[in-house]
């Protein structure tokens, strides 16, 4: 178990080569799981492979538990890592597979046949201990893959994209297999995926990346509903949040943020924050499960509105997706219930709380920190 | 092409699997009839050869082998080829696999110029380096040594061997490599547990490959191997041959001493063979 430390670690591949990680400063607490999420390309690989000691670290500092292991090699640094590719090794039985790094590491042979036992009984794989990797389906083999992590008990694991391969049921399996573990043995892991639905449900806190800086870390409600820019409030939720650029307003003693198809009051900023935005633009968010067809599910509340056109209907069953042109080239999408009495290319009008709107500057993206939102957080 | 061709299908099946059987059978009977051939005159004298080339023999003459073996040197060009070529296999095989996995694996300056430079050397002709490697070998004290004809045997299969085995180590996934460091290992060890077993199949294919060519080699041993006691099995098999008589049945008795190894060596990797053949799928 372990604290791990990144201090402005970064990675730039050659003296005037692109940086892919830029100066990423994160503390992972001991026990804690702690989930890089990002796109594809984010460096948020590069940053798990440099932790591992896969990567060489341009600069910065890394301490796993109490020392600084920039120099230290892979295999120095007790961590043991998943792969999105599950990296068994093909000429090995899976049994072989598991003992593989103990062998290395001189453990005796009852100690190695003790934890080989112990990880395949917990994972299941105690009637598959004699077989080759290739007569394994794709989750036996992940298992596998976290058997071999887990009979090291290092300090910290690490998984990259553990579940990419793995079709949507046995990513649900193994997805909680995982939370399971991570209860059981209390150990420091670091997770690196670019699905959101892990990143929420498996994270302690999460680790936002953005073309290779941290974007936010908080915990996975926190950065969810307090997104700390328009990057984070894109990316996490699905459908994205809706944004529109719109005018700051003073209406008599109060302030409206105003566009020609969106209007709202804002009620969650303080005055004076209002009066240095007055009669500039900022850009406005609202959460796709905020927007009603209905003005009355809002019980009276001060209520903003979107006026579009509809270009879609998806009905997925539990839910609807309406989405909506509010002005050229600028979609909002809707999640409704199941029944949407609409029709394609209808003029029509969406309502939102007011306490469910964000507000970010209109130049940076940064978000323009409010009154947190009663309705959710008590 | 073949899709459509396929999808036509105008044979039936068993008429299809018919004429594929009657040709793999002509091959065969192609191919295999001047080995049958020869066999049947290695257990013939040369008088009877001549009486009748052809014909089935009516006695066994398996003391053919027996006087190959004994009262000519023959022993001594199986044991001369065995260890040149056995030697010269060995190092290419090694050598060539650290290379091929060197070249693979590692990002350094200069490894496509290397790789470029080795491969390069395949287009040349055996006999454009005949000349210069004589006088290498003559500078070095080399020649007319079986040290030398190894040395000359493992630069002649080299680049071959490297440019397979860097082909198929090139397509081991990287993952592995990390996992192996993580599980402790060191470059050595991970070349050793890793690489080399899983390129078994490539491995096996190159052995096959370079022990068939040089055991069969002719040319360089002729030019570089002028002592009858340091002959390899092709030139032993040429002194047979004299300029005024030919001793046809020795010579195939020689030549059928000389196939076992490779059939040997054949059998014992085969399938390892057909497995780097069809391989590619590491998973």
């Amino acid at each position: 178990m372990a604290v791990v430390t990144l201090d402005k670690l970064s990675k730039q591949y050659g003296p005037t080569g692109p940086v892919v990680v830029d100066k990423v400063d994160l503390h992972i607490g001991d026990g804690e799981f702690m989930v890089l999420l990002g796109p594809s390309g984010c460096g948020k690989s590069t940053t798990l492979r440099m932790i591992a000691g896969l990567e060489e670290i341009s600069s910065g500092k890394l301490s796993i538990g109490d020392r600084v292991v920039n120099q230290v090699p892979a295999k120095d640094r007790d961590i043991a890592m998943v792969f999105q590719s599950y990296a068994l090794y093909p000429h090995m039985s899976v049994a072989d597979n598991l003992a593989f790094g103990l062998r290395r590491r001189n453990f005796a042979a009852a100690e190695i046949e003790r934890r080989v036992q112990d990880a395949a009984n917990i994972l299941g794989l105690t009637p598959l201990l004699t077989r080759k990797p290739s007569a394994l389906s794709g989750g036996q083999r992940q298992r596998v893959a976290l058997g071999r992590a887990m009979v090291r008990e290092p300090m910290v694991f690490l998984f990259d994209e553990p579940l990419s391969n793995l079709d949507a049921a046995l990513r649900v399996n193994t997805r909680s297999e995982i939370i399971k573990q991570h209860k059981r043995l209390g150990s420091t892991m670091i997770y690196v995926t670019h699905d959101q639905v892990e990143a929420m449900t498996m994270g302690t806190r999460i680790c936002v990346m953005n073309a290779g800086r941290v974007a936010q870390i908080g915990a996975p409600l926190d950065v969810y509903w307090e997104p700390a820019d328009t990057f984070v409030a894109r990316f996490l939720g699905s459908p994205p949040m809706n944004l529109a650029t719109a005018a700051v307003v003073a209406v008599d003693d109060s302030h409206v943020a105003r566009s020609p198809s969106v209007e709202t009051a804002l009620t969650r900023w303080s005055p004076q924050v209002l009066g240095n935005l007055a009669d500039q633009k900022v850009t406005i968010g609202v959460r796709a499960e905020d927007l009603h067809i209905n003005k009355a599910a809002l019980g009276g509340e001060p209520a903003g509105h979107v006026r579009g056109r509809t270009i879609a209907v998806e009905p997925l069953g539990a839910e609807t997706l309406l989405l909506v042109e509010i002005e050229s080239g600028v979609e909002w999408t809707a999640r409704l219930p199941r029944h949407v009495p609409v029709a394609i290319d209808e003029t029509v009008d969406l309502y939102f709380p007011a306490n469910a709107v964000f507000v970010f500057d209109a130049m940076t993206g940064r978000a323009i920190i409010g009154e947190k939102r009663r309705d959710i957080r008590q | 092409m073949a899709a459509m061709l396929a999808e036509r299908a105008p044979l039936p099946r068993f008429f299809s699997r018919g004429a594929l059987a009657l040709v793999l059978g002509l091959y065969t009977i192609y191919t295999l009839g001047p080995f049958l051939w020869l066999a049947t005159m290695s257990v013939r004298t040369t008088a009877e050869i001549s009486a009748d080339h052809y014909a089935w023999p009516k006695v066994f003459h398996w003391e053919q082998f027996r006087i190959a073996w004994v009262d000519s040197d023959f022993a001594t060009y199986f044991w001369n080829s065995t260890i040149v070529v056995v030697g010269a296999v060995a190092v290419v095989t090694l050598l060539g696999a650290a290379a091929a996995h060197a070249l693979a694996r590692y990002r350094f300056r200069g490894n496509r110029l290397v790789y470029g430079i080795l491969f390069s050397s395949i287009i040349f002709p055996p006999q454009i380096t005949l000349i210069s490697l004589y006088q290498i070998l003559v500078d070095y004290n080399l020649y007319n040594s079986l040290l030398g004809l190894t040395l000359v045997y493992v630069s002649l299969q080299l680049p071959l061997t490297v440019y397979l085995l860097e082909g198929f180590f090139a397509r081991i996934p990287q993952d592995l490599f990390d996992a192996a460091k993580i599980d402790g290992y060191g470059d050595l060890e991970i070349f050793r547990r890793i690489v080399l077993p899983i390129g078994m199949p490539a491995i096996a294919t190159t052995l096959i490959l370079n022990f068939i060519q040089l055991w069969n080699e002719f040319l360089f041993a002729v030019v570089l191997i002028t002592d009858p006691d340091k002959r390899t099995l092709p030139v032993g098999i040429r002194a047979f041959m004299g300029d005024h008589f030919q001793d046809i049945g020795m010579i195939a008795t020689g030549v059928m001493i000389s196939v076992i190894p490779v059939i040997i060596v054949y059998i014992f990797f085969s399938e390892k063979l057909i497995r780097g053949m069809t391989a590619g799928a590491i998973k």
